[in-house]
């Protein structure tokens, strides 16, 4: 590689390029704006756009949709002193964390069982994937259904058993785990795939030659599978965070962020002051606190990928 | 090759731009036929009778207008409450909308509603006062569509069974629920979810403030409704949770899971609106209604509610929409509507032969019931924040412990919360 670069250095220093030559390197030159152009057009009309617009309607007054007067910081200082803040904040790391912790083993187990499976992959795939096949409202819609204390199927198995009804929803422990193992059954095919895709790169080799030095099942494990799939993990675990922080939609369904804002993450609390409350400027506030969470979270992630390449 | 891109490219921006054109909002009326856009929460295709005689009422207005359309959509009103707003600010409204009596104010504050065309005022038979429905300007922007109130729907099966008569105060509405929830049922069906807009808890409050003579807001807007009189209706529920007469899920049940619960015979007694009262007969014979029970004032008058239509913001067809909503007020469309068990808004339309037969009992009752029994609000343009400040006080009642006063008190400050 850097021999041929030498060469082709040496011989552009030998030879400096006739006027064609440098015609035709301008015209490729130009030319490159022909890709630059268009995606820098739709980077800045789906994220640099709304990213500005938003802190923008933050440092103004609004009603419902109008932007009224500019009023700085108000908005950012009205969030911050809001005393309910510091429990969004715990629901949302709880929730986030909470569904990441159950998603992320479910994920690579799955893909683990997938990888290994020789008869009927595609439909023990196809069945691994149902969850996150259904929209996050359906999801919601069929676990409300299930869960309901009145004519739900859970309710009628616990209390064929002796328990009372599967009253979820009306405490607020026991409805921010009921969201957040929602939240995560619906996901984990997301870091199945993942892992799928890079299980099946791990050479058999490895495992062929451990199992000859006498390595079983869990020493392949640790000393292969995991090694290989470190920096497959932090992906996911990057991916499925965003997901988290940013979940509104399951939740929306089935508690709206209750009872006693239990379930209020940072991006429920988000839609809920702007379709409940219509204060664009105070939901635009908190997105923007939500986006430095996100902001934190990828530069982790980036920090933990650039150790692994030195 | 180069040619080739800026070719494509020049095609591109071509398509872009004529998608972009077909966007943008319709043409002004003139002569041709009009499109209406309509938003509904019903679904026509079901096969529900409120259902069926919308569809019937819509196809009828259409053979009779051959040059209006209607494209209806079906909206829940969950989702009206967040696209109008935003569809209005995108010039881009439906031309005809359903709407909540508590919310139309809040919905003009937000700029979704065109002010009704003069022709509104030649329709003068409504069967109560029309101007609460009305903007921050005081122009009224809604008619109504049907009507209802609350009532005190009970199980007379249950209530033979633990050998109760009818409650007529909201006292003996705790002792009845104590005995039935002693009996194994739920006493009295309410719900503090806020997945449905709130709509059983901030119903009932409404109706219950009327019965105790308390406004919700003051001239400015503000809530202020923690008063004495307030606190009655806190003092009701907090009597229910030590009667233990609340349902086990009370915290997470909405409108729909009391009504279910109401019409599968496992709740005693619940506060209602009248529009469940055709469905009910039909679900279960056991199942009664009764004025509502006497507050301290001794009254039982309930507020009026119900449903409303109104023009988009920015309608380019505001003739032909007021002629759409003339339609489906107007006689014929509220007599079809009454065979679905919807209560008509005019009194023209109890001229109609069917409000002289058998099946039009119950609607002619409902309606003779809520002209005598209830009268409309004035209403704030925040009924959203309050009805969520009621479920989340009403969650805390239950979850909490909060007193009757705490519940009214955390209702007002959610309701005033900016």
């Amino acid at each position: 590689m850097s021999t041929n670069s030498r060469t082709r250095t040496s011989s552009q220093t030998a030879t400096p390029p006739t006027g064609i030559q440098a015609s035709r390197r301008a015209r490729k030159d130009r030319m490159v704006w022909l890709y630059v152009v268009p995606v820098t057009a739709v980077f800045l009309f789906v994220f640099v756009g709304p990213l500005i617009y938003t802190a923008w309607t933050a440092l103004h007054e609004t009603s419902y949709y109008q932007i009224g007067k500019f009023s700085g910081l108000n908005s950012f200082t009205k969030l911050f002193s809001d005393s309910d803040l510091p429990a969004r904040i715990w629901t949302t790391l709880v929730f986030s964390l909470g569904a990441l912790v159950i998603a992320l083993p479910a994920g690579l187990l799955s893909a683990l069982v997938l990888n290994n499976l020789h008869r009927f992959k595609r439909s023990v795939r196809s069945l691994f994937l149902l969850p996150w096949l259904m929209s996050q409202a359906t999801a919601g819609t069929i676990w409300l259904w299930f869960l309901n204390p009145n004519y739900g199927p859970a309710s009628a198995i616990t209390k064929s058993l002796g328990f009372g009804p599967t009253d979820v929803f009306s405490s607020p422990n026991s409805a921010l785990v009921a969201v957040t193992l929602m939240t995560a059954w619906w996901s984990y095919p997301q870091a199945m795939l993942l892992f799928l895709g890079a299980l099946q790169t791990i050479p058999g080799e490895l495992y062929e030659s451990l199992k000859v030095d006498g390595g079983g099942i869990r020493h392949a494990f640790v000393n292969i599978t995991l090694p290989h799939l470190r920096n497959t993990i932090v992906s996911v675990v990057v991916v499925l965070l965003m997901l988290y922080v940013q979940m509104v939609t399951i939740i929306l369904v089935t508690t709206r962020g209750g009872p006693i804002g239990s379930t209020e993450t940072l991006s429920m609390r988000v839609y809920n002051q702007m379709f409940d409350k219509f204060d664009l400027s105070g939901a635009s506030a908190t997105a923007i606190l939500l986006f430095a969470v996100n902001i934190v979270l990828t530069l982790v992630a980036i920090r933990f990928r650039r150790k692994e390449s030195l | 090759m180069i040619k080739k891109r800026w070719g494509l490219a020049l095609v591109t921006a071509v398509v872009a731009s004529l998608a972009l054109s077909g966007c943008s909002p319709s043409t002004p009326e003139s002569g041709g036929p009009v499109t209406l856009n309509y938003w509904d929460f019903l679904d026509p295709s079901q096969a529900n009778p409120r259902s069926k005689a919308l569809k019937e009422n819509i196809a009828n207005f259409e053979a009779a207008n051959p040059d209006i359309k209607i494209n209806l959509s079906v909206v829940s009103l969950g989702d009206m409450l967040n696209r109008l707003p935003q569809s209005a600010a995108a010039g881009q409204a439906p031309d005809v909308f359903k709407m909540f009596t508590p919310l139309v104010p809040q919905m003009a504050g937000a700029g979704v509603y065109s002010p009704l065309p003069d022709a509104a005022s030649k329709v003068t038979d409504w069967l109560r006062p029309t101007d609460t429905l009305a903007g921050p300007d005081g122009k009224q922007v809604a008619v109504p569509y049907e009507y209802r109130t609350c009532a005190l729907y009970y199980n007379q099966k249950i209530l033979s069974q633990i050998g109760a008569a009818t409650p007529t105060t909201y006292e003996e509405v705790v002792d009845v629920a104590r005995k039935a929830a002693a009996a194994g049922f739920t006493g009295f069906g309410t719900g503090f979810s806020d997945t449905d807009n709130s709509a059983i808890i901030s119903t009932f409050f409404n109706c219950f403030m009327t019965q105790v003579d308390q406004e919700i807001w003051t001239g400015d807007g503000q809530a202020d409704f923690a008063t004495k009189k307030g606190e009655e209706f806190g003092n009701f529920l907090s009597a229910l949770r030590g009667a233990k007469a609340l349902g086990s899920n009370v915290v997470s049940d909405t409108y729909g899971t009391v009504a279910d619960g109401m019409a599968s015979g496992t709740v005693a007694m619940a506060v209602l609106g009248t529009e469940r009262a055709v469905s009910f007969a039909s679900q279960n014979p056991d199942l009664k209604w009764t004025s509502l029970p006497k507050a301290s004032t001794g009254d039982t008058t309930g507020t009026t509610i119900g449903w409303t239509l109104g023009i988009g913001s920015g309608s380019k067809h505001t003739e032909a929409a007021w002629k759409f909503i003339e339609y489906m007020t107007g006689p014929e469309a509220g007599a079809k509507m009454a065979t679905g068990g919807e209560v008509p808004t005019r009194a023209a339309t109890y001229k109609q032969p069917f409000f002289s037969t058998p099946e039009a009992k119950t609607v002619n009752d409902i309606a003779a019931y809520v002209k005598s029994n209830s009268k409309p609000r004035t209403y704030s343009n925040n009924w959203t924040s309050l009805a969520t400040g009621l479920s989340q006080a009403g969650q805390k009642l239950t979850l909490n412990g909060t007193s009757g006063s705490e519940f009214i008190r955390s209702a007002q400050d959610a309701a005033n919360k900016k």
